[in-house]
């Protein structure tokens, strides 16, 4: 059995290898290093913290049935967050909101999700940024930019037209830059808050 | 220029992830969970074998196959004592040592266990 210790200074691959031989506490030391960003992924995309938390647990889990199907050809962190993201998809649209794909395209979100909770060492503009996008352009967003998926990837794992998902994409992507940029709402924002 | 400029500060901005404050507690749920799962499958898999292995045995038994094995043994030891005591040289088996059916099974199982642990000691030095 290898130790904690040699465990923490292994590389990704070598934990991978050993975790696709049944080695859980390998598979452990993965979660260890890369959970926190599987997690403020789904929180991204616009889960609150428990479904985040839910969610990333069941990527994990997926991830390790699936450890033999990883092939080394990206990072483990980004393979994971693939699952991750396509999990989240598939809850969104079960819970039936996968029509604000169509209605809310343009619309700013007035209820950010998990607006004001805590739970993560420091802040990022960037989650303050996309809390002001609307649903369909955050979670295309962060599935391209976040998850890294191309944008047919992305429509194919929302359903979705591919040109919705580039319109999306590309508000998504306008709102943030003028978030984003040091004289824009961002700016204002982070003043606000501190 | 700019928009790849921005696209890329924007997928820097999403892998910079602070670490969460309760990392630890998630990383033990995930693995209570993997361990679960590991437990629940293995008494899964023994109680579907002891149920197999049970219902295997009685389909045996009830089919009378150990009858049909015992005529095909009497009949194998027959033709291997009627063949191989030709072939084997005289003096070769010990004193003592008659020539019948379970000495020779007996020897074909010794010869199997040394080839297994022959192949076994050449997988190692490979």
């Amino acid at each position: 059995m290898t130790s904690g210790p040699v465990l923490a200074s292994a590389h990704d691959l070598e934990l991978v290898a050993l975790a696709a031989t049944g080695g859980r506490p390998a598979f452990g030391e993965l979660v260890r290093r890369h959970g926190s960003s599987v997690r403020g992924l789904m929180r991204r995309m616009g889960a609150d913290h428990a479904m985040a938390d839910d969610l990333a647990q069941d990527a994990f889990l997926a991830a390790f049935e699936q450890i033999g199907d990883f092939r080394g050809e990206g990072t483990f962190q980004a393979w994971v967050k693939r699952i991750a993201a396509r999990l989240y998809v598939k809850r969104w649209r079960r819970e039936a909101r996968a029509d604000l794909m169509a209605e809310q395209a343009g619309e700013e979100s007035d209820t950010p999700a998990g607006a004001g909770e805590g739970g993560a060492v420091s802040r990022i503009d960037l989650d303050e940024a996309l809390q002001g996008l609307a649903p369909a352009e955050r979670i295309c967003v962060s599935l391209c930019y976040g998850a890294g998926l191309s944008h047919a990837e992305a429509a194919a794992a929302l359903n979705a037209p591919l040109g919705t998902v580039k319109s999306h994409v590309k508000r998504g992507l306008d709102k943030l830059r003028r978030r984003l940029s040091p004289d824009g709402d961002g700016g204002q924002q982070r003043q606000v808050h501190g | 220029m700019a928009e790849a400029s921005f696209e890329g500060r924007l997928e820097r901005m999403f892998a910079e992830t602070p670490a969460m404050r309760d990392a630890d507690l998630f990383t033990l749920q995930v693995v209570d969970k993997l361990d679960r799962g590991w437990t629940a499958r293995r008494l899964l898999i023994g109680v579907m074998g002891a149920a197999g292995g049970v219902i295997g045995s009685a389909q045996i038994l009830g089919s009378g196959v150990i009858g049909h094995i015992q005529a095909l043994s009497a009949q194998s030891n027959a033709y291997l004592l009627q063949h191989v005591s030709q072939a084997i040289p005289q003096g070769l088996l010990p004193a003592g040592v008659a020539l019948n059916g379970q000495v020779i099974w007996m020897a074909a199982a010794l010869a199997v266990v040394a080839a297994g642990l022959g192949l076994a000691r050449g997988i190692r030095e490979i």
